[in-house]
Protein backbone atom coordinates (compact mmCIF):
# COMPACT_ATOMS: atom_id res chain seq x y z
CA UNK A 1 0.00 0.00 0.00
CA UNK A 2 1.31 3.46 -0.92
CA UNK A 3 1.49 5.87 2.00
CA UNK A 4 1.82 9.61 1.39
CA UNK A 5 2.85 12.20 3.96
CA UNK A 6 1.77 15.57 2.58
CA UNK A 7 0.73 19.08 3.46
CA UNK A 8 -2.60 19.16 1.65
CA UNK A 9 -3.26 20.23 -1.96
CA UNK A 10 -0.55 22.90 -2.18
CA UNK A 11 2.79 23.12 -3.97
CA UNK A 12 4.75 19.91 -4.20
CA UNK A 13 2.25 17.93 -2.11
CA UNK A 14 -0.47 18.84 -4.61
CA UNK A 15 1.68 17.60 -7.50
CA UNK A 16 1.85 14.13 -5.94
CA UNK A 17 -1.83 14.11 -4.93
CA UNK A 18 -2.82 15.07 -8.48
CA UNK A 19 -0.59 12.39 -10.02
CA UNK A 20 -1.92 9.66 -7.70
CA UNK A 21 -5.43 10.72 -8.74
CA UNK A 22 -4.52 10.80 -12.46
CA UNK A 23 -3.23 7.24 -12.19
CA UNK A 24 -6.12 6.11 -10.02
CA UNK A 25 -3.79 4.79 -7.33
CA UNK A 26 -5.17 4.16 -3.85
CA UNK A 27 -3.03 5.40 -0.97
CA UNK A 28 -3.05 6.00 2.74
CA UNK A 29 -3.09 9.74 3.36
CA UNK A 30 -1.08 11.27 6.22
CA UNK A 31 -1.80 14.98 6.14
CA UNK A 32 0.44 17.30 8.15
CA UNK A 33 -0.60 20.80 9.23
CA UNK A 34 2.29 22.85 7.88
CA UNK A 35 0.93 26.09 9.35
CA UNK A 36 1.32 24.43 12.76
CA UNK A 37 4.84 23.19 11.83
CA UNK A 38 3.83 19.51 12.09
CA UNK A 39 6.62 18.70 9.60
CA UNK A 40 9.17 19.57 12.29
CA UNK A 41 7.82 17.17 14.91
CA UNK A 42 10.21 14.39 15.95
CA UNK A 43 7.99 11.64 14.52
CA UNK A 44 8.15 13.16 11.06
CA UNK A 45 11.83 14.12 11.25
CA UNK A 46 12.53 10.43 11.86
CA UNK A 47 10.92 9.80 8.46
CA UNK A 48 12.52 12.73 6.65
CA UNK A 49 15.35 14.50 8.48
CA UNK A 50 14.99 17.60 6.29
CA UNK A 51 11.47 18.19 7.66
CA UNK A 52 9.88 18.59 4.24
CA UNK A 53 6.80 17.11 2.61
CA UNK A 54 5.83 15.19 0.58
CA UNK A 55 7.30 11.81 1.47
CA UNK A 56 6.14 8.62 -0.22
CA UNK A 57 6.39 5.14 1.23
CA UNK A 58 6.01 2.22 -1.11
CA UNK A 59 7.05 -1.41 -0.80
CA UNK A 60 9.01 -0.74 2.38
CA UNK A 61 10.96 2.12 0.86
CA UNK A 62 10.85 5.80 1.77
CA UNK A 63 11.19 8.35 -1.02
CA UNK A 64 11.67 12.12 -0.82
CA UNK A 65 12.17 14.84 -3.49
CA UNK A 66 8.78 15.52 -5.03
CA UNK A 67 9.69 15.54 -8.69
CA UNK A 68 11.60 12.28 -8.37
CA UNK A 69 8.64 10.78 -6.51
CA UNK A 70 6.55 11.60 -9.60
CA UNK A 71 9.10 9.98 -11.92
CA UNK A 72 9.23 6.95 -9.61
CA UNK A 73 5.43 6.59 -9.60
CA UNK A 74 5.41 6.78 -13.38
CA UNK A 75 8.03 4.02 -13.70
CA UNK A 76 6.59 1.83 -10.95
CA UNK A 77 2.96 2.19 -12.09
CA UNK A 78 3.35 2.62 -15.86
CA UNK A 79 -0.31 2.33 -16.76
CA UNK A 80 -1.27 5.75 -18.14
CA UNK A 81 2.31 6.97 -18.70
CA UNK A 82 2.78 10.63 -17.74
CA UNK A 83 6.53 11.10 -18.14
CA UNK A 84 6.55 12.36 -21.76
CA UNK A 85 5.73 10.61 -25.02
CA UNK A 86 9.25 10.44 -26.49
CA UNK A 87 12.82 11.39 -25.48
CA UNK A 88 12.23 15.06 -26.32
CA UNK A 89 9.03 15.15 -24.27
CA UNK A 90 10.84 13.42 -21.42
CA UNK A 91 13.64 16.03 -21.59
CA UNK A 92 11.04 18.81 -21.34
CA UNK A 93 9.56 17.10 -18.28
CA UNK A 94 13.00 16.86 -16.66
CA UNK A 95 13.90 20.42 -17.56
CA UNK A 96 10.76 21.81 -15.91
CA UNK A 97 11.09 19.55 -12.88
CA UNK A 98 14.47 21.15 -12.28
CA UNK A 99 13.24 24.66 -13.06
CA UNK A 100 10.42 24.40 -10.51
CA UNK A 101 12.91 23.19 -7.93
CA UNK A 102 15.55 25.84 -8.53
CA UNK A 103 13.63 28.88 -9.79
CA UNK A 104 9.95 28.66 -8.89
CA UNK A 105 9.41 26.85 -5.56
CA UNK A 106 12.11 28.69 -3.52
CA UNK A 107 11.02 32.12 -4.76
CA UNK A 108 7.32 31.37 -4.34
CA UNK A 109 7.92 30.33 -0.73
CA UNK A 110 9.91 33.49 -0.08
CA UNK A 111 7.27 35.85 -1.52
CA UNK A 112 4.46 33.96 0.17
CA UNK A 113 6.24 34.10 3.52
CA UNK A 114 6.99 37.81 3.15
CA UNK A 115 3.27 38.47 2.60
CA UNK A 116 1.65 36.03 5.01
CA UNK A 117 4.27 34.21 7.08
CA UNK A 118 3.26 33.58 10.67
CA UNK A 119 6.02 33.28 13.26
CA UNK A 120 5.98 29.94 15.10
CA UNK A 121 5.15 29.60 18.78
CA UNK A 122 7.86 28.98 21.35
CA UNK A 123 7.71 25.16 21.13
CA UNK A 124 8.00 25.19 17.33
CA UNK A 125 10.79 27.76 17.49
CA UNK A 126 12.85 25.60 19.85
CA UNK A 127 12.32 22.63 17.58
CA UNK A 128 13.94 24.45 14.63
CA UNK A 129 17.29 23.67 16.30
CA UNK A 130 16.70 19.96 15.58
CA UNK A 131 16.69 20.53 11.80
CA UNK A 132 19.65 20.01 9.48
CA UNK A 133 21.95 23.09 9.42
CA UNK A 134 20.81 24.29 5.96
CA UNK A 135 17.12 24.10 6.95
CA UNK A 136 17.86 25.89 10.23
CA UNK A 137 19.63 28.65 8.32
CA UNK A 138 16.70 29.05 5.91
CA UNK A 139 14.19 29.29 8.77
CA UNK A 140 16.40 31.74 10.64
CA UNK A 141 16.25 34.02 7.57
CA UNK A 142 12.48 33.61 7.33
CA UNK A 143 11.95 34.49 11.00
CA UNK A 144 14.27 37.48 10.76
CA UNK A 145 12.32 38.61 7.69
CA UNK A 146 13.63 38.63 4.15
CA UNK A 147 15.14 41.93 2.96
CA UNK A 148 13.05 44.02 0.56
CA UNK A 149 15.54 43.55 -2.29
CA UNK A 150 15.45 39.77 -1.82
CA UNK A 151 11.66 39.79 -2.06
CA UNK A 152 11.87 41.99 -5.15
CA UNK A 153 14.38 39.60 -6.79
CA UNK A 154 12.11 36.65 -5.98
CA UNK A 155 9.13 38.45 -7.52
CA UNK A 156 11.17 39.19 -10.65
CA UNK A 157 12.15 35.51 -10.87
CA UNK A 158 8.50 34.45 -10.66
CA UNK A 159 7.44 36.99 -13.30
CA UNK A 160 10.13 35.58 -15.60
CA UNK A 161 8.95 32.04 -14.81
CA UNK A 162 5.38 33.00 -15.75
CA UNK A 163 6.65 34.25 -19.12
CA UNK A 164 8.70 31.10 -19.73
CA UNK A 165 5.75 28.84 -18.92
CA UNK A 166 3.60 30.87 -21.34
CA UNK A 167 6.33 30.57 -23.98
CA UNK A 168 6.46 26.78 -23.61
CA UNK A 169 2.66 26.60 -23.96
CA UNK A 170 2.58 28.49 -27.25
CA UNK A 171 0.69 26.34 -29.75
CA UNK A 172 0.08 23.38 -27.46
CA UNK A 173 -2.41 22.44 -24.75
CA UNK A 174 0.07 21.07 -22.20
CA UNK A 175 3.67 21.83 -21.27
CA UNK A 176 5.23 18.70 -22.77
CA UNK A 177 2.98 18.56 -25.86
CA UNK A 178 -0.49 17.33 -26.68
CA UNK A 179 -0.99 15.31 -23.48
CA UNK A 180 -1.04 16.11 -19.78
CA UNK A 181 2.23 15.06 -18.13
CA UNK A 182 4.06 15.14 -14.81
CA UNK A 183 5.36 18.61 -15.63
CA UNK A 184 1.82 20.00 -15.77
CA UNK A 185 1.16 18.36 -12.40
CA UNK A 186 4.21 19.97 -10.82
CA UNK A 187 3.94 23.44 -12.39
CA UNK A 188 0.17 23.82 -11.87
CA UNK A 189 -0.02 24.08 -8.05
CA UNK A 190 2.83 26.61 -8.08
CA UNK A 191 1.62 28.75 -10.99
CA UNK A 192 -1.93 28.70 -9.60
CA UNK A 193 -0.63 30.88 -6.75
CA UNK A 194 0.94 33.59 -8.94
CA UNK A 195 -2.12 35.86 -9.24
CA UNK A 196 -2.76 35.98 -5.49
CA UNK A 197 0.87 36.99 -4.94
CA UNK A 198 0.55 39.82 -7.44
CA UNK A 199 2.56 38.12 -10.21
CA UNK A 200 1.28 39.00 -13.70
CA UNK A 201 -0.28 35.97 -15.42
CA UNK A 202 -0.10 36.00 -19.25
CA UNK A 203 -3.34 35.02 -21.02
CA UNK A 204 -1.96 31.72 -22.35
CA UNK A 205 -0.95 30.77 -18.80
CA UNK A 206 -4.37 31.74 -17.43
CA UNK A 207 -6.05 29.54 -20.08
CA UNK A 208 -3.81 26.61 -19.19
CA UNK A 209 -4.53 27.06 -15.45
CA UNK A 210 -8.27 27.01 -16.18
CA UNK A 211 -7.88 23.92 -18.40
CA UNK A 212 -5.85 22.13 -15.72
CA UNK A 213 -8.37 23.10 -13.04
CA UNK A 214 -11.15 21.35 -14.98
CA UNK A 215 -9.41 17.97 -14.97
CA UNK A 216 -11.22 15.44 -12.78
CA UNK A 217 -7.96 14.34 -11.12
CA UNK A 218 -7.04 17.92 -10.27
CA UNK A 219 -10.51 18.58 -8.83
CA UNK A 220 -10.28 15.37 -6.84
CA UNK A 221 -6.87 16.35 -5.43
CA UNK A 222 -7.95 19.89 -4.58
CA UNK A 223 -11.01 18.55 -2.77
CA UNK A 224 -13.71 20.75 -1.31
CA UNK A 225 -11.55 23.91 -1.36
CA UNK A 226 -11.61 23.77 -5.15
CA UNK A 227 -8.41 25.79 -5.48
CA UNK A 228 -4.79 25.70 -4.36
CA UNK A 229 -4.98 27.17 -0.83
CA UNK A 230 -1.37 28.29 -0.34
CA UNK A 231 0.50 27.57 2.88
CA UNK A 232 3.26 29.96 3.95
CA UNK A 233 6.24 27.72 4.67
CA UNK A 234 9.81 27.34 3.45
CA UNK A 235 10.40 25.45 0.22
CA UNK A 236 13.72 24.32 -1.28
CA UNK A 237 16.55 26.79 -0.65
CA UNK A 238 17.56 29.24 -3.37
CA UNK A 239 20.80 28.56 -5.19
CA UNK A 240 23.76 29.84 -3.17
CA UNK A 241 26.18 30.30 -6.07
CA UNK A 242 25.12 31.15 -9.63
CA UNK B 1 23.99 14.74 -35.43
CA UNK B 2 24.91 15.57 -31.85
CA UNK B 3 26.68 18.88 -31.22
CA UNK B 4 28.19 19.73 -27.85
CA UNK B 5 29.00 23.31 -26.88
CA UNK B 6 31.09 23.23 -23.75
CA UNK B 7 34.31 24.17 -22.02
CA UNK B 8 36.65 21.87 -20.11
CA UNK B 9 36.04 18.32 -18.81
CA UNK B 10 35.17 19.77 -15.41
CA UNK B 11 31.94 20.06 -13.35
CA UNK B 12 28.82 20.90 -15.40
CA UNK B 13 30.89 21.59 -18.55
CA UNK B 14 32.39 18.15 -18.22
CA UNK B 15 29.20 16.15 -17.73
CA UNK B 16 28.32 15.69 -21.44
CA UNK B 17 31.96 14.87 -22.26
CA UNK B 18 32.38 12.22 -19.55
CA UNK B 19 28.93 10.86 -20.30
CA UNK B 20 29.27 10.66 -24.11
CA UNK B 21 32.64 8.93 -23.88
CA UNK B 22 31.16 6.34 -21.48
CA UNK B 23 28.07 5.98 -23.68
CA UNK B 24 30.29 5.70 -26.80
CA UNK B 25 28.13 8.10 -28.79
CA UNK B 26 29.98 10.15 -31.43
CA UNK B 27 29.57 13.93 -31.29
CA UNK B 28 30.96 17.19 -32.64
CA UNK B 29 32.65 19.28 -29.96
CA UNK B 30 32.49 23.09 -30.12
CA UNK B 31 34.97 24.31 -27.52
CA UNK B 32 33.63 27.41 -25.76
CA UNK B 33 36.48 29.27 -24.10
CA UNK B 34 35.06 30.63 -20.86
CA UNK B 35 38.32 32.47 -20.17
CA UNK B 36 37.60 34.52 -23.29
CA UNK B 37 33.91 34.87 -22.27
CA UNK B 38 32.82 33.00 -25.40
CA UNK B 39 29.74 31.73 -23.52
CA UNK B 40 28.52 35.36 -23.50
CA UNK B 41 29.20 35.96 -27.20
CA UNK B 42 26.24 36.77 -29.48
CA UNK B 43 26.90 33.53 -31.40
CA UNK B 44 26.53 31.38 -28.30
CA UNK B 45 23.65 33.42 -26.85
CA UNK B 46 21.72 32.53 -30.02
CA UNK B 47 22.00 28.88 -28.94
CA UNK B 48 21.37 29.50 -25.22
CA UNK B 49 20.00 32.92 -24.28
CA UNK B 50 20.89 32.25 -20.62
CA UNK B 51 24.60 32.08 -21.50
CA UNK B 52 25.25 28.88 -19.54
CA UNK B 53 27.23 25.90 -20.72
CA UNK B 54 26.97 23.13 -21.66
CA UNK B 55 24.46 23.24 -24.49
CA UNK B 56 23.78 20.14 -26.55
CA UNK B 57 21.95 20.24 -29.87
CA UNK B 58 20.52 17.02 -31.31
CA UNK B 59 19.41 17.76 -34.86
CA UNK B 60 17.42 20.93 -34.09
CA UNK B 61 16.54 20.15 -30.49
CA UNK B 62 18.44 22.45 -28.11
CA UNK B 63 19.13 21.35 -24.53
CA UNK B 64 20.83 23.43 -21.85
CA UNK B 65 20.47 21.54 -18.56
CA UNK B 66 23.45 19.27 -17.99
CA UNK B 67 21.77 16.59 -15.87
CA UNK B 68 18.59 16.24 -18.00
CA UNK B 69 20.88 16.21 -21.08
CA UNK B 70 22.51 13.02 -19.82
CA UNK B 71 19.11 11.44 -19.18
CA UNK B 72 17.97 12.43 -22.69
CA UNK B 73 20.96 10.91 -24.46
CA UNK B 74 20.79 7.72 -22.39
CA UNK B 75 17.12 7.56 -23.36
CA UNK B 76 17.49 8.36 -27.08
CA UNK B 77 20.75 6.62 -28.11
CA UNK B 78 22.10 3.09 -28.25
CA UNK B 79 25.10 2.16 -26.15
CA UNK B 80 25.66 0.90 -22.60
CA UNK B 81 22.67 1.76 -20.36
CA UNK B 82 23.84 4.24 -17.75
CA UNK B 83 20.64 4.44 -15.69
CA UNK B 84 19.38 1.64 -13.41
CA UNK B 85 16.19 0.03 -14.72
CA UNK B 86 14.75 -0.60 -11.25
CA UNK B 87 12.49 2.39 -10.35
CA UNK B 88 13.89 2.66 -6.80
CA UNK B 89 17.55 2.71 -7.86
CA UNK B 90 16.72 5.16 -10.59
CA UNK B 91 15.12 7.38 -7.92
CA UNK B 92 18.32 7.03 -5.88
CA UNK B 93 20.42 8.03 -8.92
CA UNK B 94 18.37 11.22 -9.30
CA UNK B 95 18.48 11.97 -5.58
CA UNK B 96 22.30 11.77 -5.64
CA UNK B 97 22.46 14.03 -8.70
CA UNK B 98 20.11 16.60 -7.18
CA UNK B 99 22.14 16.71 -3.97
CA UNK B 100 25.28 17.18 -6.04
CA UNK B 101 23.80 19.77 -8.42
CA UNK B 102 22.01 21.89 -5.81
CA UNK B 103 24.14 21.60 -2.70
CA UNK B 104 27.62 20.24 -3.27
CA UNK B 105 28.83 21.37 -6.70
CA UNK B 106 27.85 25.05 -6.15
CA UNK B 107 29.71 24.97 -2.81
CA UNK B 108 32.87 23.63 -4.46
CA UNK B 109 32.45 26.16 -7.28
CA UNK B 110 32.23 29.00 -4.74
CA UNK B 111 35.40 27.78 -3.01
CA UNK B 112 37.38 27.16 -6.20
CA UNK B 113 36.39 30.38 -7.97
CA UNK B 114 37.19 32.49 -4.91
CA UNK B 115 40.61 30.87 -4.80
CA UNK B 116 41.38 30.88 -8.52
CA UNK B 117 39.26 33.52 -10.27
CA UNK B 118 38.77 36.30 -7.69
CA UNK B 119 42.48 37.32 -7.51
CA UNK B 120 42.51 37.96 -11.29
CA UNK B 121 40.17 40.93 -10.83
CA UNK B 122 42.22 42.69 -8.17
CA UNK B 123 43.17 46.16 -9.36
CA UNK B 124 40.88 46.08 -12.41
CA UNK B 125 38.88 49.14 -13.40
CA UNK B 126 35.50 48.88 -11.58
CA UNK B 127 33.64 50.51 -14.48
CA UNK B 128 35.06 47.87 -16.84
CA UNK B 129 34.03 45.09 -14.43
CA UNK B 130 30.48 46.51 -14.26
CA UNK B 131 30.30 46.41 -18.06
CA UNK B 132 31.41 42.76 -18.00
CA UNK B 133 28.76 41.98 -15.36
CA UNK B 134 26.01 43.57 -17.41
CA UNK B 135 26.66 41.02 -20.18
CA UNK B 136 25.63 38.10 -17.93
CA UNK B 137 21.96 37.28 -18.64
CA UNK B 138 21.00 35.34 -15.47
CA UNK B 139 20.59 37.48 -12.33
CA UNK B 140 21.74 34.70 -9.99
CA UNK B 141 24.89 34.16 -12.04
CA UNK B 142 25.50 37.91 -12.21
CA UNK B 143 25.30 38.06 -8.40
CA UNK B 144 27.95 35.34 -8.02
CA UNK B 145 30.31 37.00 -10.50
CA UNK B 146 29.84 40.36 -8.81
CA UNK B 147 31.07 38.80 -5.55
CA UNK B 148 34.10 37.37 -7.35
CA UNK B 149 34.99 40.56 -9.21
CA UNK B 150 34.70 42.75 -6.13
CA UNK B 151 36.02 40.10 -3.74
CA UNK B 152 32.88 40.36 -1.61
CA UNK B 153 31.85 36.76 -0.95
CA UNK B 154 30.84 36.78 2.74
CA UNK B 155 33.29 34.66 4.79
CA UNK B 156 30.29 32.92 6.42
CA UNK B 157 29.13 31.76 2.96
CA UNK B 158 32.56 30.33 2.22
CA UNK B 159 32.62 28.59 5.61
CA UNK B 160 29.19 27.10 4.90
CA UNK B 161 30.46 25.79 1.56
CA UNK B 162 33.45 24.17 3.26
CA UNK B 163 31.05 22.54 5.73
CA UNK B 164 28.82 21.24 2.94
CA UNK B 165 31.69 19.78 0.94
CA UNK B 166 33.02 18.05 4.05
CA UNK B 167 29.58 16.63 4.81
CA UNK B 168 29.23 15.42 1.21
CA UNK B 169 32.59 13.67 1.29
CA UNK B 170 31.56 11.76 4.43
CA UNK B 171 28.07 11.07 3.05
CA UNK B 172 29.35 9.61 -0.23
CA UNK B 173 32.00 7.56 1.58
CA UNK B 174 29.23 6.02 3.75
CA UNK B 175 27.02 5.38 0.72
CA UNK B 176 29.87 3.65 -1.11
CA UNK B 177 30.29 1.33 1.87
CA UNK B 178 26.74 0.08 1.13
CA UNK B 179 26.87 -0.24 -2.66
CA UNK B 180 29.68 -0.46 -5.21
CA UNK B 181 28.49 2.63 -7.10
CA UNK B 182 26.51 5.67 -6.00
CA UNK B 183 23.15 4.43 -7.30
CA UNK B 184 23.45 0.71 -6.61
CA UNK B 185 25.47 -2.17 -8.02
CA UNK B 186 26.04 -0.63 -11.47
CA UNK B 187 27.95 2.43 -12.69
CA UNK B 188 25.42 5.17 -13.59
CA UNK B 189 24.85 8.85 -14.31
CA UNK B 190 25.14 9.48 -10.55
CA UNK B 191 28.78 8.39 -10.65
CA UNK B 192 29.50 10.53 -13.73
CA UNK B 193 27.81 13.52 -12.11
CA UNK B 194 29.79 13.31 -8.87
CA UNK B 195 33.06 12.38 -10.59
CA UNK B 196 32.83 15.47 -12.84
CA UNK B 197 33.28 17.60 -9.72
CA UNK B 198 35.13 15.21 -7.36
CA UNK B 199 37.85 13.83 -9.69
CA UNK B 200 40.48 16.20 -8.30
CA UNK B 201 39.75 15.86 -4.57
CA UNK B 202 42.77 13.60 -3.87
CA UNK B 203 45.01 16.56 -4.76
CA UNK B 204 42.79 19.53 -3.76
CA UNK B 205 41.49 18.11 -0.43
CA UNK B 206 44.20 15.61 0.61
CA UNK B 207 43.39 15.93 4.33
CA UNK B 208 39.74 15.01 3.82
CA UNK B 209 40.01 12.53 0.94
CA UNK B 210 42.61 9.82 1.33
CA UNK B 211 42.89 6.04 1.64
CA UNK B 212 42.66 6.10 5.46
CA UNK B 213 39.93 8.69 6.11
CA UNK B 214 37.58 7.86 3.23
CA UNK B 215 38.52 4.34 2.05
CA UNK B 216 35.29 3.74 0.11
CA UNK B 217 35.37 7.07 -1.70
CA UNK B 218 39.07 6.52 -2.41
CA UNK B 219 38.41 3.12 -3.95
CA UNK B 220 35.52 4.57 -5.97
CA UNK B 221 37.78 7.36 -7.27
CA UNK B 222 40.34 4.71 -8.30
CA UNK B 223 37.67 2.72 -10.17
CA UNK B 224 36.32 5.85 -11.89
CA UNK B 225 39.75 7.18 -12.88
CA UNK B 226 40.64 3.75 -14.33
CA UNK B 227 37.68 3.82 -16.76
CA UNK B 228 38.77 4.32 -20.36
CA UNK B 229 35.78 6.55 -21.21
CA UNK B 230 36.40 8.98 -18.36
CA UNK B 231 40.10 9.14 -19.20
CA UNK B 232 39.31 9.89 -22.84
CA UNK B 233 37.09 12.79 -21.81
CA UNK B 234 40.00 14.47 -20.01
CA UNK B 235 41.90 14.46 -23.32
CA UNK B 236 39.24 16.78 -24.80
CA UNK B 237 40.32 19.68 -22.61
CA UNK B 238 42.76 22.37 -23.66
CA UNK B 239 43.64 23.80 -20.26
CA UNK B 240 45.08 22.51 -17.03
CA UNK B 241 42.22 20.12 -16.18
CA UNK B 242 43.87 17.17 -17.93
CA UNK B 243 47.04 17.77 -15.93
CA UNK B 244 45.08 17.93 -12.68
CA UNK B 245 43.39 14.61 -13.52
CA UNK B 246 46.76 13.03 -14.30
CA UNK B 247 48.05 14.15 -10.89
CA UNK B 248 45.00 12.58 -9.22
CA UNK B 249 45.56 9.30 -11.12
CA UNK B 250 49.18 9.29 -10.04
CA UNK B 251 48.23 9.79 -6.36
CA UNK B 252 45.58 7.07 -6.63
CA UNK B 253 48.01 4.69 -8.30
CA UNK B 254 45.83 4.36 -11.41
CA UNK B 255 47.52 3.43 -14.67
CA UNK B 256 46.75 5.16 -17.96
CA UNK B 257 44.09 3.15 -19.80
CA UNK B 258 44.87 1.76 -23.25
CA UNK B 259 43.62 4.15 -25.94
Amino acid sequence: MIELFHGGPDGYSAAVLITLAEKGLAFESQELDLAAFAQHEPGFLAINASGQVPVLRDGGRTLTESFFILLYLDARYPELPLGGADPQGRYVVQKWGKYVETHIAPNLALVDWAMRGRAPGEAERVRLATLAPERQALWAQALAGFAADEVEAARAALAKAADRIAEELAGQDWLAGADWSLVDAIVFPHAARFASLGIAVPAVLADWLARAGRRPAVRQALGSAGSVPGVATMGPERGRWG
Amino acid sequence: MLEVYTWEPNANSGKPLFFLKEKRVPFVLHYIDMGKREHLSPAFLRINRDGTIPAVVHDDFVMTESTPIMEYIDDAFDGPALRPTDPYWRWRMRQVMRYMDNQVAPSLAMMASNRLAAPQFQGADPAELKRELDKIPLPERRAAWEKLMFNSTPPADLAESVRRVGAAIRYFDARLDETAWLAGPEFSLADINVFATFYGLPTSQPDQVNAQTTPHLWDWLRRCHARAGLQQAFKLGKGYIGQRAAEARSLLGVAEAAA
